[in-house]
């Protein structure tokens, strides 16, 4: 398998809460796993010989390994602070590189054309500088000081706002967004993209959200994310190549980008290459 | 138009690093002078348009894939 590395890596399977005895079948990693629940709604997850894989149940989902993580799956604290409302998003399934659906989610720049009056518009397109770090003390990649006008911002949104952004990657297909929380502005609202690497080219993606809203209704916040995702998928599916490539190779990347470069620096230091070019193309 | 110095540090010996160095520069407009040339650093003299040196840095940043770069250190030429 390409990217060896990946196997040793923690990936969200299923929501929790959406568990049954009868079970479903997946892929992980282009292999063959089953996703189910014991009599006592317990996660079960095997691989396709029947053999049972490591599970975790954090941040509403389900999470399992092929491999040996060194690691535990990383932590949110802010999924623990009273008063948020913790959201699973569902699935969207997407047919691209799982590592260009997470490229994808650190992209500012896309806002105004593809989420066009939501997350961004025009003629308010230019990206801001900002700071981006590798951590090596938690080997996580971190965008801070991102700032970008947004018509709306988040479901609970009243009209515009200049949104704050921070990203965070702490696994390579998961990251998460700390961006303004429109109802409470000094706190921050989590958004989450979990990412199950099905093939090099298809993916599950798993959103999940902690947000501070006491007015929207679930179904609404639920929608309201689905809708950004849906946007994108109709993008992701169509980038060439497929693979997310660890080479500028014809691209020309500016620094509105300094956070995928910095993502697939990452990537590339780690060896983590499943859903990756490793040729320029 | 800009003209800056690109200290390139990282494990840069594999082939071909100056030439790809030449081609982006070359893909994007602008100008590289290549100066001294380790194993773990190179120094590139770049002129054009400021933004089109951050466009290098970023890709510089990256590299091809048979390089791994720790670092860009720019300075005014």
């Amino acid at each position: 398998m390409n990217g060896e590395a990946m196997r040793d890596q923690w990936y969200p399977v299923g929501i929790a809460a959406q568990l049954t005895p009868a079970g479903r079948d997946s892929l992980l990693l282009g292999e063959a796993i089953r996703i189910a629940c014991d009599s006592d709604g317990a996660a079960l997850v095997t691989d396709g010989a029947g053999r049972a894989l490591p599970v975790i149940t954090r941040f509403g989902h389900v999470w399992t390994t092929l491999g040996q993580p060194e690691r535990d799956l990383f932590t949110i604290p802010e999924a623990d602070q009273p008063g948020r409302r913790l959201v699973d998003v569902g699935t969207v399934l997407v047919r691209c590189s799982p590592l260009r659906a997470v490229e994808n989610f650190l992209d500012i720049a896309h806002f105004p054309f593809v989420h066009t009056d939501i997350l961004g518009s025009e003629p308010h397109t230019e990206v801001q500088r900002y700071e981006v770090e590798i951590r090596d003390d938690v080997d996580e990649v971190w965008a801070t000081k991102v700032s970008f006008y947004q018509p709306q911002a988040a479901k609970s949104a009243q009209g515009g706002i200049n949104a704050e952004y921070m990203y965070r990657v702490p696994a390579p297909t998961c990251s998460v967004l700390y961006k303004t929380c429109p109802a409470r502005p000094e706190e921050w609202d989590v958004i989450t993209l979990f990412v199950q690497p099905l093939t090099e080219t298809t993916c599950q993606v798993w959103p999940w959200m902690a947000l501070f809203d006491e007015d929207s209704s679930m179904t609404d916040m639920i929608h309201f994310q689905q809708m950004i995702f849906v946007q994108d998928r109709s993008i992701l599916e169509n980038q060439i190549p497929a693979l997310l490539p660890l080479d500028p190779g014809m691209e020309i990347p500016t620094r509105a980008d300094m956070t995928s470069i910095a993502y697939r620096r990452w990537l590339k230091r780690h060896g983590y290459t499943y859903g990756a070019q490793l040729v320029a193309a | 138009m800009s003209s800056e110095r690109f200290l390139i540090e990282g494990e840069l010996s594999a082939p071909g690093f100056q030439r790809w160095l030449q081609g982006h520069a070359r893909r994007i407009g602008i100008s590289a002078q290549i100066g001294r040339a380790d194993a773990d650093a190179v120094l590139v003299t770049v002129d054009g348009p400021p933004a089109l040196l951050d466009a290098m840095e970023m890709a510089c940043l990256l590299g091809p894939i048979d390089v791994w770069v720790e670092s860009v250190t720019r300075e005014a030429a």
